[in-house]
């Protein structure tokens, strides 16, 4: 890695040395630089302008441009509160399936793309199942849905196995979150199982190839050698699951279905909120958007320079 | 797949099912409405009180008690009248408690698809709000009988008999009407009318009707005729409206019946291309329901074509009064009419409170429920002995309105003329065809198929 | 978090990333030979076991088959269970002509009716369309405009992690909160958009409620959400790209704009590939965006999409056999996009 990080680096000062000393003109560099705050600023005013409504009352809203700062008299944190008072238990519900389903899919994917690269095995038997798993990335879920109903619903009937868990005082819609659980995993291992091994390939071969001499099983070599050395895939395809698990509104909306669930996880009761609760109050859509994106966020701005660093160095 | 959970008979029991015969064998003493939960107000529904029915809505041991009712009176108007509803139950009722969940969205679509899916997959709720007539078509096969509240209440002999002889299906009842809405109104805006010097009575026809909006157009700034058409339900009940205007009771009742006169509908059309061709305001394709209820309160536009839960959100508004800032006109074209709506709960057979349903749905037809909810709602009780002193001037001459209507003509939009896969297929008409540009041959050939199919 | 979507890139076509990048000589189609220096462990080639004679290599292979099967199975039954099980099932499903409140379909009676029923029905063709319109207009505009930004970064920028930041960002948050963010932005009398365009004396537009113009409007929406992942992936390729190429058309007297059309941008053909195909697929899963605009199955008029009308027939209408049907073409669609570029993979060595 830290080979292909100095060769990129050098390419990138080569270049812009390169481009330096053809034109030492900076309106050019103006220009550029123009384009690039320009282009920042179409990135950042959608979400600018959601943060500042947000805090809008309803009279600033109409009263001031969408992306100007509200008056002094114009805010008000009411719509957050209001946005949290209705979003809070669904965080809560997304959290209790987004959090194990992404653990989960994580570990699986590193035990399959190990089971798939590692061992000494055909690449013309192995070819056409990875090329299974890639496919299983693209696929469009609407293609499973219908099935994935009858699964869950007809067949499985996961409310009955649980059945002392509900005795306990948990709502029984809380067996949407175990059906959601599983169908994360199940549609997210290919692209873990993808991320994985696309590490596992670039790994050195020469320990694990002495290990085997050594007589070593694949499970002591996975355990002892592989595993250890994972820890950077390990954060790539966790804040990545989780991103994606959080996010997706789809099989929240086919396996809960309403807002109205003590189950309903924090996409499917902001996808409700605002046109259903007060026709379109946009600042409590708005309010209701960030709180819902805060996770993800958070993950972003701080789990990713943290990992920048974990790769690089 | 895996079988190995499946059951030898290959069906699995519903989830309620199985938690009900696995759990709590508490519920199987539950005498649930023997006292009649509703009709004398305050009688104990039987002799439940062992397990506790204050609790939380969702209490493990308690659950069979808790009638899970889910409805979709999410919007200004229909927010306040579902809690004066459950406030209203909560006092009068014993023998169960209620979790009386919204669904959002508009035209019911929501709500419609979440009680669907959960009939499907054998989680039927308590209970829920829809409508009666040809609508109940589509849950034909999975609604049990209530007939033992009907006459356990005495219902039949007070409600009204559009009540009667639409909430039966195959010979038995199936569900409890709570209210009745209007849909050929034609509310507006005092001042800016008055502004525009329109005499309103005098609008006895739909070109007279859009003669005024030109007329507003010329004198004022205000958007004539406000309309949201975010979605497409409020443009097919408009047309319903222009429809019974234009041509009258009986070819209305004869498109019902799936024999309308090509003319009759192009000409509802005409008109209603005329409209919204001309007088609706730009971002009308935006804006939903609700703004559109504001364009009025805020004295942004004249006039707004809605049923009269619209009536409700002006009564919730504050300031706002009937007759000094807002009023009342029929239909254009529809006077002596009484285009009919039903806000009732159904009842699904296996699902899995049986007598606390019973209780509710008891509830919902006594004269606490009606009165509590539709002063609140806009619509008017069902029943025909109830005093409507708490109603204000508005719904109680509505009322009169209906107890004096010549015709009650079903609605298009709401159930209760069309079964539900007509509607759904009148709607794509709309959406395809007449939401702009307005094909007017187009919309009335796609209208006339739907329902001669 | 840039690290991740370059990861995700490299993964998902290892032509885009830096990993394999070493100095090799473009190839004509432009893309950058990817010979791996280290042998696939279980080729041929592999000096350990060809060492041994024949049925020793057999053996060791047979067995490693058979160990390795412990930690690839069981995960790949599951994949198996829930995607390829279900779309067969899913297809045997649309055969049937199950709807309504039944709790399973019936397969007696197998038939193309539902079929037969999507070619007559207006709708699904104005969906089929929109999905093609969806995927062409929303790639193509998102690779442009990602390329554009990767060009613009590479040009050995100050501040280059923080534009790079914002530009990923939108990326970061569910389809369910952009659609908030854009129907403010959409909003007919306060958005920004209607607002901007007032300035130049245009519109107001009703962006979201002419279905002329609505479908552009989340196409552009979209844009803006995944033009950033697009950048990553090209910022990659350009990194992959040997110095010597810009300095030799350099000496060549190209201008700047020459030298990227010329030299740079027909080597990151790659790139373009990966990039493209994960656009698409995310393109096909806009149902999540459009769900959120209106809070219900229907999207707006002139915006409706096969993912859309699957799920409204399905789940909202109950025509679960005609859903499935719909299912089936969305998937035919996915399969025509990711089929050729399996294949251009397993050329690449890739799988």
């Amino acid at each position: 890695m830290s080979d292909a990080e100095i060769r990129r680096a050098d390419a990138t000062t080569r270049v812009a040395r390169l481009r330096r000393t053809v034109q030492q003109t900076s309106p050019g560099e103006v220009v550029l630089y123009a384009v690039l705050v320009v282009m920042a600023g179409f990135y950042l005013v959608p979400i600018e302008s959601g943060l500042v409504t947000s805090i809008k009352t309803n009279t600033a809203i109409i009263g001031t441009a969408p992306y100007a700062p509200p008056g002094a008299n114009g805010v008000t944190l009411e719509k957050w509160g209001t946005a949290i008072d209705a979003l809070l238990r669904g965080m809560g519900n997304s959290l209790l399936y987004a959090v194990p389903a992404t653990v989960i899919s994580a570990v699986l994917g590193s035990v399959t793309a190990y089971g798939l690269t590692m061992p000494t095995w055909k690449r013309a038997y192995k070819a056409p199942l990875i090329a299974l798993i890639v496919a299983g990335i693209f696929i469009p879920y609407q293609a499973v849905l219908v099935p994935l109903t009858q699964f869950w619903s007809q067949w499985v009937g996961i409310a009955q196995h649980l059945s002392f868990v509900w005795a306990l005082g948990v709502p029984d819609d809380y067996a949407g979150i175990v059906e959601l659980v599983i169908t994360h995993v199940a549609y997210g291992l290919p692209i873990c199982t993808l991320l994985f091994r696309t590490y596992y390939k670039t790994m050195s071969t020469e320990m694990i190839e002495s290990a085997r001499l050594d007589g070593a099983s694949l499970r002591r070599v996975y355990r002892r050698i592989v595993l250890p050395l994972s820890g950077p895939m390990f954060a790539v395809v966790l804040i990545y699951q989780f991103t994606q698990i959080w996010n997706d509104l789809l099989f929240t909306l086919v396996l809960v279905s309403t807002e109205s669930s003590p189950a309903a996880p924090v996409v499917l009761i902001l996808a409700g909120l605002g046109s259903s609760l007060e026709g379109q109050d946009f600042a409590l859509r708005m309010a209701g958007a960030f709180f819902a994106a805060l996770p993800t966020l958070a993950v972003y701005i701080f789990f990713g320079e943290e990992f920048a660093e974990g790769v690089s160095a | 797949m895996d079988m190995s959970h499946k059951s030898d008979d290959g069906k699995l029991p519903s989830r309620r099912t199985f938690i009900r015969a696995s759990g709590v064998a508490a519920l199987a003493g539950i005498a649930g409405c023997s006292g009649g939960g509703g009709g004398g107000g305050g009688d104990d529904g039987g002799d439940s009180g062992g397990d506790t029915t204050t609790g939380g809505d969702s209490g493990g041991g308690a659950s069979g008690d808790t009638v899970e009712v889910l409805h979709g009176w999410t919007g200004g108007d229909g927010a306040a009248a579902a809690d004066a509803l459950v406030e209203a139950f909560d006092e009068n009722v014993d023998g169960a408690t209620l979790d009386f969940n919204p669904i959002g969205g508009g035209g019911n679509q929501n709500l419609d698809a979440v009680v669907a899916n959960r009939l499907q997959s054998n989680d039927p709720p308590g209970s829920f709000a829809n409508w009666p007539g040809p609508n109940l078509l589509r849950y034909e096969g999975v609604l049990g009988s209530v007939d033992d509240v009907w006459e356990e209440n005495d219902f039949e002999e007070v409600m009204i008999q559009e009540a009667i002889d639409l909430h039966q299906q195959n010979g038995s009842y199936r569900a409890v009407p709570l209210g009745s809405h209007r849909l050929n109104c034609l509310f507006y805006n005092v001042s800016v009318v008055e502004d525009a010097g329109i005499d309103v009575d005098s609008l006895n026809s739909p070109s007279a009707f859009i003669d005024a909006l030109q007329t507003v157009q010329n004198e004022t700034d205000a958007i004539p005729m406000t309309h949201g058409m975010s979605g497409t339900w409020t443009t097919t009940q408009l047309w319903g409206a222009v429809m019974l205007g234009v041509n009258g009771y009986q070819p209305y009742m004869d498109f019902l019946a799936g024999e309308g006169s090509e003319d009759a509908v192009r000409a509802a059309f005409e008109a209603t291309a005329e409209m919204l061709e001309n007088y609706i305001s730009e971002d009308a394709s935006s804006i939903g329901l609700t703004q559109s209820n504001q364009n009025i309160i805020n004295g942004d536009a004249a006039f707004i074509h809605q049923g009269n839960w619209a009536a409700g959100a002006f009564r919730n508004a504050e300031d706002f009064d009937y007759d000094e800032d807002w009023g009342f006109k029929t239909f254009p074209g529809t006077e002596g009419m009484y285009t009919l709506h039903f806000d009732s709960f159904l009842y699904p057979s296996d699902n899995p409170t049986p007598e606390a349903t019973k209780t509710w749905l008891s509830f919902v037809g006594s004269p606490e429920a009606q009165v509590a909810f539709n002063q609140f709602k806009g619509s008017i009780p069902t029943r025909t002995d109830v005093s409507l002193d708490e109603f204000g001037p508005y719904l109680q001459e509505t009322a009169e309105d209906f107890a004096e209507a010549e015709f009650r003509p079903p609605n298009l939009q709401h159930g209760l003329g069309v079964p539900s896969e007509v509607m759904t297929q009148l709607n794509e008409v709309i959406s395809s065809e007449f939401t702009g540009p307005y094909n007017v041959d187009a919309a009335t050939q796609g209208f006339l198929d739907a329902v001669s199919n | 978090m840039f690290d991740l979507y370059r990861r995700l890139s490299g993964a998902l076509g290892r032509s885009s990333g830096n990993d394999n990048a070493s100095g090799n000589e473009a190839r004509t189609d432009g893309g950058v030979v990817s010979d791996r220096s280290v042998p696939e462990p279980g080729s041929e080639s592999d000096p350990g076991p060809l060492a041994r004679v024949g049925a020793a290599v057999d053996r060791r292979l047979g067995s490693d088959f058979l160990e390795s099967s412990l930690f690839w199975l069981p995960p790949f039954l599951l994949i198996a269970l829930f995607v390829y099980g279900a779309i067969i099932w899913n297809l045997l499903i649309s055969l049937t002509d199950y709807r309504g409140f039944a709790n399973a379909p019936d397969y007696g009676n197998l038939d193309f009716e539902m079929y037969t029923r999507a070619l007559a029905d207006p709708g699904f063709i104005d969906a089929a369309v929109n999905t093609l319109i969806l995927l062409v207009a929303f790639t193509g505009a998102t690779l442009a405009v990602g390329l554009l930004l990767a060009i613009l970064i590479d040009r050995g920028i100050r501040f280059e992690n923080a534009f790079r930041t914002i530009y990923l960002l939108p990326m970061s948050l569910s389809f369910v909160v952009t659609a908030q963010f854009w129907l403010w932005m959409y909003n007919f009398n306060n958005g920004i958009v209607n607002l901007l365009l007032g300035t130049v004396g245009i519109g107001p537009i009703s962006f979201l409620g002419d279905q002329t113009i609505v479908l552009w409007a989340v196409i552009f929406a979209l844009m803006w959400q995944f033009s950033g992942y697009a950048m990553v992936v090209y910022l990659a390729g350009l990194r992959a790209i040997p110095t010597e190429h810009y300095e030799a058309a350099q000496v060549d007297g190209a201008s700047t704009l020459k030298m990227y059309w010329r030299v740079i941008i027909p080597q990151l053909k790659g790139a373009t590939i990966s990039a493209a195909v994960v656009l698409m697929v995310f393109g096909m899963k806009a149902f999540d965006f459009l769900y959120s605009l209106v809070g219900g199955y229907r999207p707006p008029n002139g915006a409706d999409i096969l993912a859309t009308k699957m799920v409204r027939e399905a789940y909202a209408n109950l025509n679960w056999a005609y859903g499935a049907a719909i299912a089936i073409v969305l998937f035919g669609m996915a399969l025509a996009v990711i089929g050729p570029y399996l294949v251009y993979e397993y050329r690449r060595n890739n799988l």
